[in-house]
């Protein structure tokens, strides 16, 4: 970790790539407070944790997690890390999502991390990937587009 | 058709639809079937303000519309091939048109567009309630006779594949 300029920046490290700005973020979401939501970090990166609950169930009989579940998680940590390289004040607006399902979803924790594809002026395009027990075992991954916050009258 | 394979698929329909109803996650975000004619599911979600996509915002978190579009697009599935046997989503492609908001209850209507005894082709629409304009589409890929257990409700009798 490279050292803060602790004099210009009282309070949490507001930077991108730093689990406590990721987790300021979450918090600000009523829906990820709801599926309890955590920013993780080690020091490959940070990621976001989805805590394992009956509520996200999705089929009861193999137990397996609800799609859209994965799709929430896959949706709002695209926009954390979107927001967190864009740095503007409102989240940027999620125009589409391609998600693939390549496992079952156990009904343990899971985790997801990401990784922005392009960063443009105005758009986004974030790769998010999915995993449980290994991170090299992943079990859906999807692509999310983001119209970024501009100021009003700004096209 | 005969009367029995009549009554087999109706029967086929409706355990789906009563599975659907009993999905955990469903019932956390308050989705409901309101009908299934022919082929075309109907499922109606009311936003909750806990579903909102950032504090002081209005517009519901699109993963609540995502979760929406998986379950419509799913019994969907059941309603085309009025069969029970166990199905897996291998993608599903979410357009995101507009903010959806917690003032009116959004009604997902989703349709296959193609079925082959693997596969399984569903098309999305969400509209909020009285809007014919949708709010969003999903397209859908579901695989089919994947292996598992066959559906089953707490109400229903199990079912032996």
């Amino acid at each position: 970790m490279s050292q803060r300029i602790d004099s210009l920046q009282p309070g949490p490290d507001l930077r991108e790539g730093n689990n406590e700005y990721w987790q300021t973020l979450l918090e600000r979401i009523p829906y990820a407070r709801h599926l309890g939501l955590q920013a993780q970090q080690d020091s490959s990166g940070v990621w976001v944790h989805l805590p394992y609950q009956k509520s996200l169930i999705g089929n009861f009989m193999l137990p397996a997690l609800h799609g859209g579940v994965l799709g929430a998680l896959i949706e709002i940590t695209a926009r954390i890390a979107a927001h967190g390289k864009g740095a503007q004040a409102s989240y940027p607006r999620i125009l589409d999502s391609n998600i693939n399902y390549l496992r079952s979803a156990q009904a343990r924790s899971t985790f997801a991390s990401a990784e922005v594809v392009r960063q443009g002026r105005r758009t986004s395009l974030v790769q998010v990937n999915c995993w449980q027990r290994e991170r090299s075992v992943l079990i859906a991954s999807g692509r999310v587009q983001l119209l970024l916050a501009t100021t009003a009258g700004n096209q | 058709m005969t009367e029995s394979h009549e009554k087999r698929h109706s029967n086929a329909v409706m355990t789906a639809w009563q599975f659907t109803q009993e999905v955990p996650h469903g019932q956390d975000l308050g989705m409901q079937v309101v009908s299934v004619n022919g082929g075309e599911v109907c499922m109606r979600l009311m936003p909750q303000s806990w579903m909102i996509a950032d504090d002081g915002a209005k517009e519901i978190c699109t993963g609540v519309l995502y979760s929406l579009a998986d379950s419509a697009s799913g019994l969907a599935v059941f309603a085309e091939a009025r069969e029970l046997t166990p199905i897996a989503t291998l993608d599903l492609r979410m357009d995101y048109f507009r903010s959806a908001t917690t003032e009116r209850a959004l009604l997902a209507v989703a349709a296959c567009r193609y079925l082959t005894d693997e596969i399984a082709f569903i098309h999305c629409n969400i509209f909020p309630e009285g809007d014919k304009q949708p709010v969003a589409a999903g397209s859908a890929t579901f695989m089919r006779n994947t292996r598992g257990q066959r559906f089953q409700t707490t109400l229903g009798q199990k079912r032996e594949a």
